[in-house]
C-alpha cells in the first residue's frame, strides 16, 4: 500500500499539501514547544536543558517503530523508501559545520524559521545567514566537489552495518534513547536552572 | 509520573516485540491462495488453439508465445515466434522483463498444460498480469490445428467453418500434411515495454 507517492496513489502534487499542512502543524508545535527560544535549544550543548535531545529523539524513535510496524503488518515496503545517499566526509565536516552553527546562532534550520515568524530578531539574523552560506557553497561548489563526493558509502542502513536484524536495532535506539533521557535529567539536576 | 519513565513503558515494550518478531518479506500485491484458486478454477487463463492460430496468422503484434518445455523439446519442435523460458528458470531475473509488463499477450504452452499451468501459477503469485496458457498444449494444438478431422456430415454448420478454418491455419502454420516436428528457428524477440513499476521519490528534509 504505501508508500503513497510510490505507488502513485496520490499524486506529487497532493503529496506537497499535505506537507505543507504537517510543516505548519510541526512549526505550531516547535513553538508551542518552546522550540522558538535559542536560550532552549542550545540548553542541550551546556546540559541545563536537554528538551531538545528529548523531543527529535522520541520524534526519531516514534518514526522508527511507526516504519516497523507498519512493514509488518504489511502497509508499507521499506524497499520504496529513500534513504539519502551517505557520503562519509561531508557528513561528518557537515555535521560539525551545522553544530557549530547552533551552539553560536542558537538556532537549527527549521527553528530559526519557526522563531522568525514570531518575530524574533537574532532568528531573521540566523535566516540571512542560512541563506548567505547556501550561496557561497554553491558558488564555490567547483572548488570542493571532490571532497563533498569522496568517500560514497551508498545508502546503509546502521543494521545491514553492524549485521543485526532492524528489530534488534530498534531495541538497541529505543534502549540508547532511554539511557540518553536519564542522563540528560542528570546534568540538569547538577547545572543551574536558567531563567528564560 | 515522569514523561520520561512513561515514554519507556510504552517504548521499550513495542521494541521488543519489534525485536522479537521476523521482518516482513511479504509484498502487498500478491494474490492470496483462495483468489488465486478461484482465477484457477474459473479457467479465464486460457486461450483455444483457433485463438493462438488466428492471432499467428494474422500476425498479431501483442501475441508473445512462450515455450515452457527445455530447451531440447524446444529446439525439436516450436511453435512460430516462440521464446524459450524453461519452467526451472522461470523465477530468473533474466525474464522478468517479458513476463511482468503491459505490452503484449503472453501464451504459456507445453506439451499438456501442467507445465504451463504451472508457470501462470507462478506468475500470477508474482502479481504478473496479461499471461495465459494455450488450452490443452502442443497435443491438442497438433490434434485440432495440425491434423483436424473432418466433422460428421451431420454436424451443425459451426463445425463445418471451424474444420475449414483449421484446415487453413494448419496449412499455413506447416501442419496438415504430417509435417510436425519440423522447428522453426525463432529469433529472439526484444524486450517488450516495462511494466511502470513504484519508484522511490527524493524528499527534502531536515531538522
Amino acid at each position: 500500500m504505501g508508500p503513497l507517492i510510490a505507488y502513485e496513489i496520490i499524486t506529487e502534487n497532493t503529496n506537497l499539501f499535505f506537507a505543507f499542512l504537517i510543516g505548519i502543524g510541526f512549526g505550531f508545535v516547535l513553538e508551542r514547544a518552546g522550540f522558538s527560544s535559542s536560550r532552549k535549544l542550545v540548553g542541550v550543548f551546556y546540559g541545563y536543558d536537554t528538551v531538545v535531545l528529548k523531543v527529535f529523539f522520541t520524534a526519531g524513535i516514534t518514526a522508527m517503530l511507526g516504519l516497523l510496524f507498519f512493514s509488518l503488518f504489511g502497509w508499507i515496503d521499506h524497499d520504496l523508501i529513500y534513504i539519502n545517499p551517505t557520503y562519509l566526509y561531508s557528513t561528518i565536516v557537515g555535521g560539525m559545520i551545522m553544530g557549530t552553527g547552533f551552539i553560536i546562532g542558537g538556532y537549527c534550520p527549521g527553528t530559526s524559521i519557526c522563531a522568525a515568524s514570531i518575530g524574533k530578531i537574532d532568528a531573521m539574523f540566523f535566516v540571512l545567514g542560512i541563506f548567505i552560506g547556501v550561496n557561497i557553497f554553491n558558488e564555490t561548489y567547483p572548488l570542493w566537489e571532490n571532497f563533498y563526493k569522496a568517500k560514497f558509502l551508498g545508502a546503509p542502513k546502521l543494521s545491514e552495518f553492524l549485521g543485526i536484524s532492524d528489530g534488534i536495532m530498534a531495541l538497541l535506539f529505543v534502549g540508547m534513547a532511554m539511557f540518553a533521557f536519564w542522563l540528560g535529567e542528570i546534568f540538569e539536576k547538577i547545572k543551574k536552572p536558567v531563567i528564560y | 509520573m515522569k514523561p520520561r519513565i512513561l515514554l519507556a513503558i510504552f517504548t521499550i515494550p513495542l521494541a521488543l516485540i519489534i525485536a522479537a518478531v521476523p521482518e516482513n518479506t511479504t509484498h502487498a500485491f500478491k494474490l492470496t491462495a483462495s483468489q488465486l484458486l478461484e482465477e484457477a478454477n474459473s479457467g479465464v487463463q486460457y486461450y483455444s488453439p483457433d485463438e493462438i492460430a488466428d492471432m499467428i496468422i494474422n500476425k498479431d503484434p501483442s501475441l508473445q508465445l512462450i515455450d515452457v518445455r527445455n530447451a531440447d523439446e524446444f529446439e525439436k519442435f516450436n511453435l512460430p515466434g516462440a521464446m524459450n523460458i524453461p519452467l526451472a528458470d522461470i523465477l530468473s531475473k533474466d525474464w522478468q522483463g517479458y513476463l511482468d509488463q503491459d505490452g503484449r499477450i503472453n501464451i504459456f504452452y507445453s506439451n499438456g498444460t501442467l507445465k504451463s499451468d504451472k508457470a501462470w501459477m507462478i506468475t500470477r503469485q508474482l502479481g504478473y498480469e496479461n499471461n495465459y496458457v494455450l488450452l490443452g498444449g502442443l497435443n491438442y494444438w497438433v490434434e485440432t490445428i495440425m491434423n483436424p478431422s473432418a466433422p460428421k456430415n451431420t454436424s451443425p454448420n459451426e463445425e463445418f467453418a471451424k474444420y475449414d478454418f483449421r484446415k487453413g491455419a494448419g496449412k499455413a502454420l506447416g501442419g496438415s500434411a504430417g509435417a510436425v516436428g519440423e522447428s522453426t528457428t525463432s529469433t529472439k524477440l526484444p524486450m517488450p515495454m516495462i511494466k511502470s513499476k513504484p519508484k522511490k521519490k527524493r524528499v527534502q528534509g531536515g531538522c
